[in-house]
């Protein structure tokens, strides 16, 4: 990774009128959202696990989510270059902690060995940390090619974020959680998008994992078991107590709600156990079993908030770095909570994920808030420094263009890389065909 | 998103600008970084979303609010459980209401392992609880099968400790999620092979399958109940749920006629007798005279009815009654009546009875060697000459015998109506040829069950009239009320005096210059006759082996019981009075007692068997 050289922060180049406290400086729109909805998720987990251990899980998803909640406060204060420069830290405490699974640590759940004992009672599952950790570490690689405010990544860092993202990867899978390893590779694609990766990259490497995926799915590749799981949903009938089981149970169940739902703690399927991990992958259908469709609906829209404050976060962001973690960040919650959604309405395989915020999982709660942490500590950042930006003049024209005439960014610093106009386009360089 | 909105604009309709860069393999491109390409791509995961989201949304809508009646009505369809209650069968008991068959509740437990979330503590938990060893069990909790047995007719206490281990408090009720069981009720025959040919014996389902378990099927058999509830997948009741219950209608007890200490007597002493003998069976059969009713019916050897694949299908037959053979001499009674009633000859008439008679061009003996003979017609029954009969016969002819054998139920179901029962054989007047008739006169020639010969002894006993043989009692219903069935059906045969002639004449048979000397029972006057037929072997088409049968009656002067005993293809000695008579001996000495007979004294009957004076070996 080449080094980069940011320049010496130059503290409070703001004008006093927009100085705020960090306070102020969060996007509450995100925050409330984002609490929202894992207030949410506190009552439906109490309610899908209210039979089995009198809502017991309930009570300790509230403590994690405060334990979140400070963690994700402490985070956003970071700027992004300390953020940056923890990237690859983190990443090798993820790859220990998932290694300790294997060590006589790793606690087994449920068949799968992806928990690590804590001193204390508690245990933490290290691969929800290792996607954050995946998601700054692939950020901090793709914005190392040089200019601090990013270029399109060459072969070397897109084979680089490739080759990071692999061992979490793998080791999830061997954990038997091939959910969060499709989160990972998800994570990674939507990042090199971001990042602006030529198509010359991006499409060989979409045709090599579509083609790796077709034969999966064409060739007895998977044992017929996750075959059948894979593809269950797409016929529920045909196999209702076996791979259709969940899809079926669950679509019962989201009948069942209908406008306005049987109420908390209520529902018969729900109550009464019908469908399998609905304090986690099939939360989504105590939602709407309960809450029916309003609450559905309310789920669904306050996902979106925070979808969407994350884009336009990644939108804003004019460092490479903190684009491609907003995005990442944005494509990690994005993935997991359509994917966990679109099974519970059964029109997508059924596949194991959680519903960020919402899901049973304390070190997931606090993973995700770390994540939103993060794309605070981005939004603060980027915006101290478009506000420096304006207020500089002695700032740095590496790269001189005419100015941004875009409607968009008018309001934007006039930084020399910043501008990214279709006028910036006479400058490329030769052998870039232009139509 | 208005920002991303606005980005676009300018773009829009304007030549793409980026989306080539550099060669894949070549050293990373040093180009202008472009933002728009970056944020286009963003804008791109805005669209994205936007249709997910729409695609959520409308598929909710559909499954919540357009199709949701209809799925909510399929919820309750899937976890209402309907199970059923089983009619507790009916018994069948003997006459005072011992148990030959009887029903008792159980359960099977099953396991769906896909449910059981820790198959060590489950089974350390269920194996105590069971009795099996937790070893055992854990494979059998573990794996993906929904649906397995794990122990078969546990007594319901068993499965009520599961229910109460779930229930408790302090317990975490998942340790046993997982754990069914299937209620149903198992027959149960306490006495073993007593009566085993007589009940039979119930499938898999639980339905009769041999005997009176499937000819009364319908009416042991009642009405299944049923209870409907929620359940959830652990096989819990979910609490709130409606519970509906239809209770079972019991099924109706059967009381047999049938004593079962002298069923037991009966089938103890023919099985030994048929081992002794070396036979291929034996059967007993004991009727109480003035009612038909059937005292003890028993086939030896019998079976283990709770285990009747261990012997051959055959062996599960209620034979005395679907077994039919040549009766033999005990026929003799049937045409020595028939002549005796017609008054055609007396019983101190002279018969004189050479060694063979030629009839229809055939050569018939007698079973011992003999010259000519001055007998009596008794003479002729106590020592069952067949010539004698023949001769006897003659005097009233065939069409006449003929009536007579219909009478006595020969070629008639009795009317017991007992599966696979055969109802004999008797040619009709015209299909017969030259010797048909004299060898119907002796016995041979037409075929009889047991239940008809001693049916037919009994008519004789019962002062001439026929009464058909009864088998069951009386139903009594779950609820007390007693259905006695109709008495046997009763036509007269013979003229009182006859019958009476005929019980006198049957106690020569026991005495001096009879057949079945052994077979006397002290302290009462025994009346019989023995049999010693050929025996017709099916499976070759001809004579093979004999049967060995006697019939006795007792007391002889006021018939109160029959009790006949035959003894299938014995190896060895194969007179009547020597194979049968024993048996007939100890069941009619037993049956007297429990019928409490007072006893009559058994001075004999003295009687001419000869004309000529002589005496007979």
């Amino acid at each position: 990774m080449s080094v980069i050289t940011y320049e010496r922060d130059p503290d409070l180049q703001i004008p006093r009128r927009e100085r705020k406290s960090h306070l102020a400086r969060l996007d509450w729109i995100l925050l409330l959202a984002a609490l929202a909805l894992s207030c949410l998720g506190v009552a439906l987990v109490w309610s899908a696990t209210l039979k089995t251990d009198d809502g017991m899980s309930g009570r300790r998803q509230a403590i994690s989510l405060v334990v979140a909640l400070a963690l994700a406060y402490l985070i956003s204060r970071a700027n992004t270059r300390w953020l940056r420069r923890f990237a690859i830290p983190a990443y090798v405490l993820a790859l220990i902690g998932l290694l300790a699974t294997f060590t006589p640590l790793g606690v087994e759940v449920a068949g799968a060995r992806a928990w690590v004992q804590l001193p204390g009672g508690f245990t933490l599952q290290p691969s929800e940390f290792a996607k954050v950790a995946l998601i700054l570490t692939i950020g901090a690689i793709l914005s190392s090619s040089g200019r601090e405010y990013g270029d399109r990544p060459g072969f070397w860092p897109v084979a680089l974020s490739i080759a990071v993202a692999l061992p979490p990867a793998g080791i999830v899978i061997l954990q038997s959680d091939t959910g969060s390893a499709m989160v990972m590779g998800c994570v990674l694609a939507v990042m090199l998008l971001v990042a602006g990766t030529s198509w010359f990259i991006l499409l060989p490497i979409a045709l090599i994992i579509g083609g790796g995926v077709y034969y999966v799915l064409t060739n007895d590749v998977l044992p017929d078991y996750q075959m059948a799981r894979l593809t269950a949903f797409m016929n529920p009938e045909a196999d209702p107590l076996g791979a259709g089981h969940n899809t079926l149970q669950s679509r019962i169940a989201i009948g069942a709600g209908g406008m306005s739902g049987q109420g908390l703690g209520q529902g018969m399927q729900t109550q009464g156990g019908f469908v399998p991990v609905n304090e986690s992958d099939f939360i989504y259908t105590v939602a709407v079993e309960e809450l029916g469709f309003i609450g559905g609906v309310v789920l669904i829209f306050l996902l979106c908030v925070i979808l969407l404050r994350g884009v336009q976060i990644a939108f804003r962001s004019k460092r490479v770095f903190s684009r491609c973690v907003a995005g990442g960040i944005v494509a990690w919650f994005a993935f997991q909570g359509f994917e966990s959604i679109g099974m519970a309405l059964g029109i997508t395989p059924v596949t194991g994920v959680t519903l960020p915020f919402v899901s049973y999982g304390g070190t997931s709660m606090i993973a995700t808030w770390l994540a939103v942490g993060i794309l605070q500590a981005i939004r603060i950042s980027e915006r101290r420094e478009r506000l420096q930006g304006e207020q500089r003049t002695d700032a740095p024209e590496p790269d001189p263009r005419p100015p941004d005439q875009d409607a968009a960014t008018a309001a934007l610093p006039r930084q020399a890389d910043a501008p990214d106009l279709e006028t910036a386009q006479p400058v490329a360089p030769a052998g870039e065909p232009q139509s | 998103m208005s920002t991303a909105t606005r980005t676009r604009t300018p773009h829009s309709g304007g030549p793409a600008p980026s989306g080539n860069g550099a060669p894949p393999m070549g050293p990373p491109a040093r180009k202008p970084f472009r933002m728009a390409s970056s944020r286009r791509r963003i804008t791109w995961m805005f669209v994205v979303f936007a249709i997910v989201v729409s695609l959520f949304a409308a598929r909710l809508v559909e499954l919540q609010l357009l199709k949701g009646g209809e799925l909510a009505g399929e919820t309750l369809g899937k976890r209402l459980v309907t199970q059923d209650i089983p009619a507790v069968r009916g018994e069948i008991t003997d006459i005072n209401g011992v148990p030959l068959a009887t029903s008792i509740e159980v359960r099977h437990i099953t396991a769906d392992q896909t449910l059981v979330e820790d198959p060590q503590e489950t089974a350390a938990v269920l194996g105590p609880i069971i009795g099996m060893d937790p070893a055992v069990l854990v494979p059998e909790l573990t794996g993906e099968r929904r649906f397995i047995y794990l122990k078969k007719n546990t007594p319901p206490q068993i499965w009520r400790d599961i229910q109460a281990w779930r229930a408790a408090e302090d317990n975490d009720g998942k340790v046993l999620q997982g754990i069914f069981s299937e209620r149903l009720t198992i027959r149960d025959y306490p006495n073993k092979e007593l009566g085993a040919n007589l009940t039979g014996f119930t499938n898999a389902e639980g339905d009769g399958a041999c005997c009176l378990e499937s000819a009364l099927n319908d009416v042991l058999n009642g009405e299944p109940g049923s209870v409907s509830y929620e359940e959830a997948p652990g096989g819990n009741e979910i609490p709130a749920s409606d519970v509906q219950k239809v209770a079972p209608r019991p099924g109706t007890d059967v009381r047999l006629t049938i004593d079962a200490d002298l069923q037991a007597i009966a089938q103890r002493a023919i099985t030994k007798q048929a081992k002794a003998s070396n036979s291929d069976f034996g059967m007993v059969v004991a009727l109480h005279v003035p009612t038909g009713r059937i005292l003890a019916m028993a086939t030896g050897p019998s079976f283990d009815p709770e285990n009747p694949d261990k012997v051959e299908p055959g062996d599960w037959n209620n034979k005395p009654v679907t077994w039919a053979m040549e009766p033999g001499s005990t026929a003799k009674l049937m045409t020595i009546a028939a002549v005796l009633d017609q008054g055609a000859l007396k019983p101190k008439s002279s018969v004189v009875v050479p060694g063979t008679l030629l009839r229809g061009g055939k050569a018939f003996e007698d079973s011992h060697a003999h010259g000519t003979l001055q007998l009596t017609l008794a003479g002729v029954l106590a020592q069952s000459s067949n010539i004698g009969t023949i001769l006897a016969a003659e005097e009233i002819g065939g069409d006449r015998l003929y009536e007579y054998l219909r009478n006595f139920g020969v070629g008639s179901p009795t009317g017991l109506s007992f599966p696979g029962e055969q109802s004999g054989y008797l040619l009709d007047p015209a299909d017969w040829s030259e010797t048909t008739f004299p060898t119907l006169a002796f016995g041979q020639g037409m075929s009889m069950t047991a239940i008809q010969i001693a049916s037919m002894v009994a008519s004789i006993g019962n002062d001439g009239v026929y009464t058909s043989p009864k088998l069951i009692d009386s139903y009594v219903g779950a609820d007390g009320t007693v259905q006695q069935t109709a008495p046997g059906e009763q036509h007269r045969v013979l003229k009182e005096s006859t019958a009476k002639k005929m019980q006198k004449l049957m106690q020569l048979v026991l005495q001096e210059g009879g057949t079945a000397k052994n077979a006397a029972v002290p302290g009462y006057l025994v009346g019989g006759k023995t049999g010693t037929a050929q025996r017709y072997d099916e499976e070759c088409g001809c004579y093979s082996g004999y049967t060995a049968s006697f019939v006795g009656m007792a007391p002889a002067n006021d018939p109160e019981i029959v009790v006949g005993a035959w003894l299938d293809n014995p190896r060895g000695s194969y007179y009547g009075g020597a194979v049968a008579g024993p048996v007939v001996q100890q069941v009619l000495t037993a049956a007297l007692a429990s019928q409490g007979v007072p006893p009559t004294g058994d001075k004999p009957f003295k009687f001419p068997l000869t004309t000529d004076g002589s005496s007979l070996g």
